[in-house]
């Protein structure tokens, strides 16, 4: 499997992060948390796969469609 | 002796026309990971019921003698056929001869397959493949004059957007008219990694940009599923047959009958114990509404129409008791349900599609208003948002809608449609007002808070004693809205409604006035 950008779909700021690069993820499990429209909105993986590289870091501002993390 | 001779030539022509382009042409539509226009149409249609129209109509050439010495087919395959055994109309072209172009074929059958939908009342599934126009300079040459531009039929590609559903395909490289064929439709889709649709391809956009595209780069399914130019993306050919069919399956034939109700197995009363607790009482904390949606309708009925764009409100198709609905949902996990200028495209243009055909609308809601922000404003939001509203107002349709969180602001007016007779639920779970607290207690008592000794502690007073009025149990004492409802028992009133206002839903063509778009 080719690296897998993940992206956040929502433009704001990042609230938490929840997973660790190297950690295994089932689909649908949350990577961080962003903070938009008051509301926490978490970012899932898309399929299951290993976390390679967090790109972010909580306060981050992002735009929507910024990528996120890499998984494999 | 009667006509066998005849008829053999007729079976003759019709061999030659079926090689289409020819083994070699065949092979490399293959090779593209494509289907052929002939594959394509069996595999869309019930098996063995496609009748076709122009069956050996094309260029033929004669020998002095009057033989035939080739035929060479018309790029556009028309005719009739069944899905689920229901009647459709099928136009498909073939790429296997220059490049499926219309203009320079048999412009004819381009028309008659419209016409045929639109007079025998029947949906039409455009399968298209190639570049619409195609070959202007070289029918220039042949012309020995240039055409001013105007599409042969374009009246009857509109008159059948009012007329009759309108399935556009795209399943290869789809340019100019191509590209327009396909959106010209109530549903669109295009096949992931082997469709395209541009306004024009790499071929002309490279010679004036810097930048040398590619053609999914250009024009691939994930730029047009995500901006609302198609409404899905298949994995596979097969796949979008499947989706066409699916699309069909809960509409009429046309404006002119009612959408069918089907058998259903699924118990109109049965309870959903979880939704009791699908909102989670932390406000910031958000939820998934495709579970929600798939749980109150009829099990396995939602088929969602434009996952990937104006993400914020989640549209498709469902069944409830068998009767055929549209469904509007919010999606909280794209800013937390807002309605960006996207989402209130999506909600106006899916507004006209149940108006058109008939279909009662659901709408499961948790609006925080409108997205706010520079993005927002930038985007003109609010104009898109007022054509939504607008729209909205001016269906005929029964609604109903359940407030399952918020509904705040002038994007919450369209909770449902004001202007007539609309049901109305709320869960326990609803907030409800024209600003949400935060920020809306600091603008309503500016003056109040400023003249307190200890600001802070003003709000955090003012906003315990609002807490206490939101509560939507003061909201219904007051008949400020109709009722509020077990969310368990949301599918049985949902049903209920559905069999309800079946009675209500009249045939025939739909008049929508001005909404701002």
């Amino acid at each position: 499997m080719s690296a897998l950008k993940i992206c956040t779909e929502v433009a704001g700021t990042v609230w938490k992060i929840v997973a660790a690069p190297g950690a295994t993820l089932a689909a649908g499990q949350e990577i961080l948390i962003m903070e938009s429209m008051k509301m926490e909105i978490p970012v899932e993986a898309p399929r299951a796969g290993r976390l390679v590289e967090l790109r972010v870091a909580e306060g981050d501002v992002l735009k929507e469609g910024d990528v996120v993390a890499l998984m494999d | 002796m009667g006509w066998e001779k005849e008829v053999d030539e007729l079976r003759e022509r019709q061999r030659l026309a079926q090689q289409m382009g020819g083994p070699e042409r065949v092979e490399r539509q293959h090779a593209g990971g494509k289907l052929t226009v002939r594959e394509r149409v069996d595999q869309l249609l019930d098996p063995g019921s496609f009748i076709e129209v122009g069956s050996i109509a094309g260029k033929s050439r004669y020998d002095e003698a009057g033989n035939l010495e080739s035929l060479t087919p018309a790029s556009l395959v028309i005719g009739r056929g069944k899905i689920d055994g229901r009647n459709v109309v099928v136009a498909g072209d073939d790429f296997t001869i220059r490049g499926g172009t219309n203009e320079g074929s048999i412009r004819d059958k381009l028309t008659r397959v419209e016409t045929m939908a639109r007079d025998l009342r029947l949906p039409l599934v455009r399968l298209v493949d190639g570049s619409g126009g195609g070959g202007s300079a070289g029918m220039m040459d042949k012309d020995g004059h240039s055409r001013v531009p105007g599409y042969l039929g374009w009246d009857l590609v509109v008159a059948n957007l009012n007329t009759v559903p309108v399935v556009g395909m795209a399943l290869g490289s789809t340019a100019g008219l191509g590209s327009a064929r396909v959106c010209a439709s109530h549903y669109s889709v295009m096949v992931k990694d082997t469709s395209q649709l541009f306004v024009a391809g790499p071929p002309v956009v490279n010679r004036l940009s810097a930048k040398q595209y590619e053609k999914n780069e250009l024009g691939g399914s994930q730029i047009h599923t995500r901006n609302g130019a198609i409404d899905d993306e298949a994995e596979s050919e097969a796949d979008a047959f499947a989706r066409a069919r699916r699309f069909l399956s809960y509409l009429p034939p046309s404006v002119h009958e009612l959408p069918p109700r089907v058998p259903c197995d699924d118990p109109a009363g049965r309870n959903v114990d979880w939704l009791i607790e699908a909102i989670p009482r932390e406000d910031r904390k958000v939820y998934k509404m495709r579970p929600i949606v798939e749980a109150v309708v009829d099990t396995g009925s939602f088929f969602e129409i434009g996952r990937f764009w104006g993400r914020g409100v989640i549209t498709g198709f469902a069944r409830l008791d068998g009767w055929p609905v549209a469904v509007m949902a919010s999606d909280p996990m794209h800013y937390g349900g807002a309605w960006t200028a996207d989402a209130s495209r999506k909600v106006a243009r899916f507004t006209q599609l149940a108006q058109l055909f008939h279909l009662p609308i659901v709408h499961l809601v948790d609006i925080p208003g409108f997205l706010v922000g520079l993005d927002a404003e930038q985007t003109a939001t609010i104009r898109y948002g007022v054509a939504a509203l607008t729209a909205i107002q001016q269906t005929k349709v029964p609604w109903c809608s359940v407030i399952v969180r918020k509904a705040y602001g002038v994007a919450a007016a369209g909770h449902s449609n004001q202007s007539r007779y609309s049901v109305r639920y709320c869960w326990p779970s609803m907030r409800a007002g024209s600003l949400p607290l935060e920020g809306g207690i600091e603008a309503a008592f500016r003056a109040e808070i400023a003249a307190s000794p200890d600001p802070q502690a003003k709000i955090a007073e003012l906003r315990e004693r609002l807490q206490r009025l939101g509560s939507p149990l003061r909201t219904v004492e007051a008949f400020a809205y109709d009722e509020m409802i077990d969310p368990r028992e949301t599918r049985a009133l949902l049903c209920e409604f559905a069999t309800l206002v079946a009675p209500m839903r009249e045939a025939g063509p739909s008049t929508f006035g001005y909404f701002p778009l």
